[in-house]
């Protein structure tokens, strides 16, 4: 009788450590993990979509220009004035004025205007038309393409962000 | 002494210790392979003194990291040495375990129960790749921005998990300020933790003999090879240290910038590797070839388990490591060598480079709070020469930028100095003058006559035009310019004459004849930072040229530019263009 009172205290004196084991390790790492996910909720990071960049005369026909975007903006816990977000490429062609994303769909590097027209990406040789059209290369899709509109002779662009590597565009959020 | 030692003794037991630890077996006797395992633990501790020397400086912020970093390697004293001491340990841990591992395959020492030796081996690879690729990060330069952007989007590709790996990561879809954070905290915490614990264990598990192997204490004669790995690995981050001269520092990270990325050396494999893939084959390709290898190479203690088995009937078994290490060093060399040979890339390169060295030269007095990128958009020798270079260059020439030849402005060389003022009263209309602009003809030289020109027409005397230019000139310095010779008595006369004859058409100091046309400029301070700025910024605002300046039939004018640069560009552009037509320095 002594005997298996003495058995069930023990098995109860182990279940009470595996729940306490439990309860310590929920405790140690459950905080640390949601902290480690949390960021990864989009809306953490946020800037206006409608920047000015050039006025619509600085541009040549046909004529790529590459213009920074700047935009007041947050990255986690810093906001910043007038942060650089990135840059786009503007070509006017008459009275229409395209943007393309320099941001090379495939692994994200710079593209640049390749000499001879269109334009390239120096990390894994995609090319574009001028068009922003893939013609060769590892990119998965075209050039991203912009909004743009004039506002008093100033071009400005609904700037979005995309993931690179997807054949259909994605935008971050 | 022995008093002390004793007393010691008394209290920890170390001479016990001591012997203890002299008396560890070695598996096998000593020997040079074992020395490798000592100079990992060797290198490791000299990664983490230099690694906390650097923590002690060091901030991880996209702000702050740059400069922190800059501050480390051109200011601080010893700053450099500890830097170039950090990176060359880093690569003389990939070195040796990358030896360690061919050792252990080469001897088939994975055998005798020292499998777990060899795979801990192959995870001390794999963290210290780890390791490399999350301190490149740090210094939070173009190069390592890139990089780590490259490859994230890489693992972004992923199927199903893709982008959650990445966001936890770098805590968001980009890389960014939690990013940086993260990578810091794998970089010093995560990794050296897992990393010192397997090193522990490898040396562990390769020294304990097996059963029925052979083995000899650690004091007799490993413990000196030990001490020579300890020495060598010292001398030879030394030596990287010193061949640098530190470590390399590139640009501050412009996520706008046209930096063509490149990854770092240990890497040049899987750049070149990925180059082979493409399409739907990309990512299998690119994750899945390094995992099959890596498959491979922690089999191989069961593929390559009989007992006894000579070299040369082992080459089946071992042919595809030697087949890796061919294609690492090829793939290598024909990255490294497409570059060499690829004028874009050359160009591209020599331009970020360029960025690089100016911005370790401003830094030198201080980065500002806002970061580096502020600090680089407000000097005037690398912002002015960008935006005179994007803004100016397709129509005017100077300091290099600009094509003479196909320019439909003056030639701002020289413009405002003595020199250039004389050349435009002889001949206003030369090619790198006014002729190509449409004021061409507007002006009348003073010394050549006009075709209808009466038979008493006299031309301005060398004197005249003399004091002319002296004159002008000097409207155009600045308190900061390096002082110039004054001859009072001729400047009298030059003023003289620009407010008598030249306001015919010319205003000066807001007055003028203005007779005849509308298209003349201002004279009094031309030349000068508040004169070139209120030029670039609207030409027609009587402060320089007068309302008719910008009238569309006199197509090719110069536009204004207030609408789209900044005030602050607009003065930068403004004393860069002013300083290099007068040749003067800019500060910095």
């Amino acid at each position: 009788m002594a005997n298996s009172n003495d058995d069930d205290r023990r098995t109860l004196l182990k279940r009470l450590t595996v729940v306490a084991a439990a309860t310590f390790t929920g405790a140690a790492f459950g905080p640390a993990v949601v902290v480690a996910l949390a960021p990864g909720r989009p809306g953490a990071r946020g800037a206006t979509r409608w920047i000015p960049t050039v006025k619509l005369d600085a541009l040549a026909d046909g004529v790529p220009k590459r213009v920074v975007l700047t935009a007041d903006a947050r990255d986690a816990f810093v906001t910043e004035r007038d942060k650089v977000l990135g840059s786009v490429w503007l070509v006017k062609k008459g009275e229409k004025v395209s943007a393309y994303s320099t941001v090379c769909p495939h692994l994200g590097c710079s593209i640049d205007v390749k000499t001879g027209g269109g334009f390239t990406c120096p990390c894994h040789d995609s090319n574009f038309t001028s068009e922003g059209r893939c013609e060769g290369g590892p990119s998965p899709r075209d050039m991203d393409t912009l909004e743009t509109r004039v506002d008093a002779g100033v071009v400005a662009i609904d700037f979005r962000k995309f993931r690179q590597g997807t054949k259909d565009r994605e935008e971050i959020t | 002494m022995k008093r002390l030692l004793d007393w010691l003794d008394a209290r920890l037991d170390f001479r016990r210790h001591a012997e203890r630890v002299a008396n560890l077996p070695v598996a096998g006797g000593a020997s040079l392979g074992h020395g490798l395992a000592a100079g990992l633990v060797f290198t490791f501790v000299l990664l983490a003194t230099t690694g906390l020397a650097l923590m002690t400086v060091y901030a991880p912020t996209t702000t702050a990291a740059w400069g922190s970093v800059h501050y480390l390697s051109y200011v601080l004293p010893a700053g450099w040495l500890v830097r170039g001491l950090h990176y060359g340990a880093s690569a003389v841990f990939l070195v040796l375990a990358v030896t360690q591992i061919a050792r252990m395959v080469a001897t088939a020492a994975y055998r005798r129960q020292h499998e777990l030796a060899y795979w801990f081996a192959l995870a001390l690879f794999a963290l210290v790749l780890a390791e490399a690729i999350t301190g490149h990060l740090l210094p939070w330069d173009q190069r390592g921005y890139w990089a780590r952007r490259v490859e994230m989007n890489i693992a972004g590709m992923t199927p199903v998990v893709g982008s959650l790996v990445t966001s936890v990561i770098q805590g968001g879809p980009e890389l960014g300020q939690l990013g940086l954070t993260r990578f810091f905290t794998l970089h010093v915490a995560v990794i050296p933790f897992v990393l010192g614990a397997l090193l522990r264990l490898h040396v562990g598990t390769s020294r304990r003999p097996g059963e029925g192997e052979a083995s000899e204490p650690w004091g007799r004669r490993q413990m000196w090879i030990d001490s020579a790995f300890g020495v060598a690995v010292a001398a030879l981050a030394f030596a990287v240290a010193r061949a640098l001269h530190g470590a390399p520092l590139d640009a501050p990270a412009d996520p706008a910038s046209d930096y063509p990325a490149r990854p770092e050396w240990f890497l040049l494999p899987l750049f070149e590797l990925r180059k082979h893939f493409h399409g739907a084959l990309e990512f299998p390709g690119v994750a899945g070839v390094p995992a099959l290898v890596g498959l491979y190479f922690a089999a191989l203690p069961f593929v390559d388990a009989k007992p006894k088995a000579s070299f040369a009937a082992r080459l089946p078994v071992l042919a595809p490591a030697f087949l890796v290490a061919l294609a690492c060093v090829l793939f290598s060399v024909t990255a490294t060598r497409r570059d060499a040979s690829d004028a874009a890339y050359q160009k591209a390169a020599a331009k970020a480079s360029a960025v690089a060295e100016a911005s370790i030269a401003i830094a030198r007095s201080g980065v500002p709070a806002t970061g580096p990128l502020a600090m680089l958009a407000a000097d005037t020798e690398l912002r002015g020469g960008e935006l005179f270079g994007k803004h100016c260059a397709s129509c005017h020439v100077l300091a290099g930028a600009g094509d003479a030849a196909k320019a439909t402005a003056p030639v701002l060389d020289g413009w405002g100095t003595e020199a250039w003022v004389l050349a435009v009263l002889h001949d206003p209309d030369a090619d790198d003058k006014f002729g190509r602009t449409p004021f061409k003809e507007m002006m009348p030289s003073v010394d050549v006559a006009p075709k209808d020109a009466p038979p008493t027409w006299k031309g301005m005397s060398d004197d005249d035009k003399r004091a002319v230019a002296h004159f002008l000139a000097l409207e155009g310095s600045e308190p900061g310019d390096p002082t110039k010779s004054v001859d009072e008595p001729r400047r009298e006369l030059g003023r003289k004459i620009v407010k008598e004859r030249c306001t015919t058409c010319h205003l000066f100091g807001g007055e003028g004849d203005d007779s005849s046309q509308e298209y003349a400029p201002e004279l009094a301070k031309y030349g000068s930072l508040a004169w070139t700025r209120a030029q670039i910024a609207n030409p027609a605002t009587k402060a320089t040229y007068r309302e008719k300046a910008t009238e569309s039939d006199l197509k090719g004018h110069m536009p204004r530019f207030d609408g789209e640069l900044s005030q602050d560009d607009l003065t930068i552009l403004a004393r860069y263009t002013r300083a290099k037509a007068r040749g003067l320095a800019l500060p910095r």
